[in-house]
């Protein structure tokens, strides 16, 4: 996309998170997700990766999925609109007419394991089947269970059968690119999440007033927010230059940076949101704010794919030749 | 902050040049040092061998002595001096931006091309023994008599002085004005009567900081830079160009390092504990991620935004990086400990220094709350 036209797709994925945001945990019902995620579809976003090569790059998949994050949305942007087609893309395959795939994960939600281990259909508003990448690159297809809710509220859980019919293989460089893109479009809903949220802590750190003076004022408010600035700018460098490089480099490369990415992030997106509720103190602790819904995604999402412990094991070694 | 896609990437014409330069580096070895030869000495013989084959200044115009190209250009030539090993190019960058932005079009025309050709050695005279990180705080005072300056004062971290011919000073030239308005720079020959340059040793035992004593030293008015009252936004720019990593040149420095680490865990797999492999995974983390960033501002700064107080954000950054590698680096090889002067000890006492030049880790915060996310003032000046 030239970078008018993606200006004006990402403005279009901004009044739609305007709309349907989540004023508060009050607002998760079941009926306004669907609604929320038919207006979604009706955005066609869905597109951007089916075709090849694809209309969006991955950089600008990534920025799409930062803006999903900003606001609390119940809509399921990943899995169904950026995740699956991208993976049907990497087959060769098209969706089978009239379905929804998203993806399905372990149960810990980490990237699922060999054997028939039980899975879940992870980011499912709208879905009705769930792709699975097994790790030898085999990819299957398996129906939906029931809703299994999760910790973040935002997000919609269902089971999925532990094994479903093959529909494919990855052959290594695309196993790699995959697990690259996956990393990058979930790391970066993140950074977006705890981009906004600090930002909304600087706002209120403005107006709210203590000791006749506005908390924004206190140098101990000051380092917290400034600290907190600094690990959203690590996080959004690290994850915008692993999406570049899945753009133009190899995918061994880009897998090698986005799992940087995904560290950072399990480390910092959390400090960050940490900070920025430490800022809106009590009012924060209640359910009716949205701190906790912006916690519940950073903190649920540090372990979702890969967690820091099973990155560092990887990172701390140089890679082996592919 | 820019909301759309960046390029990441190396524009043509930098593969271009790296294969030039690797091609001039096969003929022009990095010299032997010679026995005894200070460091800085041997380090002013590289920068004008550098500068003989056109490597230093890319991005600086050419009519003062650069080659008009763009700040990714020094920087590839950085990278490729640190994946052979060889020190960076001189540190001169931040200085050179200062010149380029405040200085006269005769003094750039005089003083740029003799500090890219390493003819005059340049450092930096900002800090005082009562003004670290507060240069408001700063007391060296310039006196204007008619057509000239008489200054009375004492600096302190003019890093490498003894080695230097000029010094980037700064002084009050007026007792009354906002710290903001009353600083003037001035363009310092170290052999002025008057200056006496006293080296201190530091505590990994180099000697590269220095104290400056200026003792009614005389300044012609030629030798200011910039108009009076320009000293404060002219240190502002400069410590913005001190801030990021590629600026300084410290990348390739801690890439050789976290390196060697990666290589031990693999050599010793098994043997090391889970913690420390982890903490060695998470020097790659934080290395990597520093590249990713720098390159980010690389991108921007391409897109045409100048260094400004986001600069703190960078140099923050590289701080962690820094002193947890070569915290990291002590566990790895203990050996640095046991053995006195040990190369790792003496980098590792340095990076405790990180959060301190340049302005401390806390004046960084300040700049971030104040001139990035623009908090309300504390209500003191």
């Amino acid at each position: 996309m030239e970078t008018e036209e993606f200006v004006l797709v990402r403005d279009l994925l901004r009044s739609f998170a305007a709309r349907f945001r989540v004023g508060s945990a009050d607002d998760v019902k079941p009926s306004a997700g669907a609604a929320a995620q038919e207006a979604l579809g009706e955005l066609g976003l869905g597109e951007l990766r089916r075709s090849t090569p694809p209309a969006a790059t991955v950089q600008e998949c990534a920025l799409l999925a930062e803006e999903h994050g900003s606001l609390p949305l119940p809509t399921s942007l990943l899995g169904t609109v950026l995740l699956a087609p991208e993976l049907l893309r990497l087959l060769g395959t098209p969706a089978a007419p009239g379905t929804t795939p998203t993806i399905a994960l372990a149960r810990d939600l980490r990237f699922p394991a060999a054997g028939s281990s039980p899975l879940v259909a992870w980011d499912s508003e709208g879905a009705d089947e769930a792709l699975c990448v097994l790790p030898d690159g085999t990819v299957t297809v398996s129906g939906l269970g029931p809703a299994a809710p999760g910790v973040d509220l935002l997000r919609a859980i269902r089971t999925a059968e532990p094994a479903g019919r093959v529909v494919g293989r990855l052959d290594p460089a695309g196993h790699r690119h995959w697990q690259a893109y996956t990393l990058i479009v979930v790391t970066s809903e993140l950074v977006g999440a705890a981009r906004s949220f600090v930002a909304q802590s600087v706002e209120y750190a403005r107006e709210r007033a203590q000791y006749g003076r506005p908390i924004g004022s206190f140098q101990a408010v000051q380092h917290l927010l400034a600290d907190a600035t600094v690990l959203v700018e690590a996080c959004a460098s690290a994850t915008r230059y692993a999406a570049w490089c899945l753009d133009h480099e190899s995918p061994q490369r880009a897998l090698a940076a986005a799992r940087v990415a995904k560290a950072e992030v399990n480390r910092s997106a959390v400090e960050a949101v940490y900070a920025g509720t430490q800022v809106f103190g009590g009012i924060a602790q209640t359910w009716e704010h949205v701190a906790h819904l912006y916690l519940r995604k950073v903190r649920v999402g540090a372990t979702v794919l890969a967690t820091t412990a099973d990155l560092l094991t990887v990172l701390a070694e140089p890679e082996a030749a592919p | 902050m820019s909301g759309t896609p960046l390029d990441f990437g190396d524009p043509a014409d930098l593969n271009r040049l790296r294969t030039e330069f690797r091609a001039w580096l096969a003929v022009h070895p990095l010299p032997e040092r010679h026995v005894d030869e200070p460091v800085p000495v041997f380090l002013l013989r590289w920068h004008r061998l550098l500068h003989s084959g056109g490597w230093v200044g890319l991005d600086v115009p050419e009519r003062y002595g650069g080659r008009g190209l763009t700040a990714l250009h020094q920087v590839s030539v950085s990278d490729e001096l640190g994946a052979c090993r060889a020190p960076g190019v001189p540190r001169i960058g931040y200085l050179a931006h200062a010149l380029l932005e405040f200085a006269s079009e005769d003094q750039r025309l005089r003083m740029l091309p003799r500090m890219l050709a390493g003819d005059e050695v340049w450092c930096q005279g900002f800090s005082e023994p009562g003004a670290g990180s507060d240069l408001a705080g700063m007391s060296t005072f310039a006196e204007r008599r008619g057509d000239h300056y008489v200054v009375r004062g004492q600096k302190l971290w003019t890093s490498y002085a003894q080695y230097s011919d000029l010094c980037l000073l700064l002084a009050r030239t007026d007792r009354e004005g906002t710290p903001h308005r009353s600083i003037t720079a001035f363009a310092l020959p170290l052999d002025r009567a008057g200056v006496t340059v006293r080296p201190l040793r530091a505590a990994n035992g180099d000697d590269e900081f220095c104290e400056l004593f200026l003792d009614d030293v005389r300044l012609e008015e030629s030798e200011r830079v910039g108009s009076e009252g320009d000293g404060w936004p002219l240190a502002m720019t400069t410590v913005s160009y001190e801030r990021n990593a590629l600026d300084t040149g410290h990348l390739s420095k801690y890439g050789l390092l976290v390196e060697r680490l990666r290589s031990a865990v693999r050599e010793r797999a098994g043997t090391l504990p889970d913690g420390l492999r982890s903490e060695v995974g998470q020097c790659y983390v934080d290395y990597e991620v520093l590249v990713a960033h720098a390159r980010r501002r690389t991108a921007e700064r391409l897109g045409g935004q100048v260094a400004g107080p986001e600069s703190s954000i960078d140099k923050l950054l590289m701080t962690r990086a820094e002193q947890r590698l070569y915290e990291t680096a002590l566990k790895v090889f203990p050996e640095q400990l046991a053995e006195d002067g040990g190369e790792i000890f003496g980098e590792y006492l340095y990076s405790r220094a990180a959060s301190v030049y340049g302005g401390t880790s806390q004046i960084q915060r300040n700049i971030i709350a104040k001139r990035v996310l623009h908090l309300p003032s504390s209500g003191r000046p």
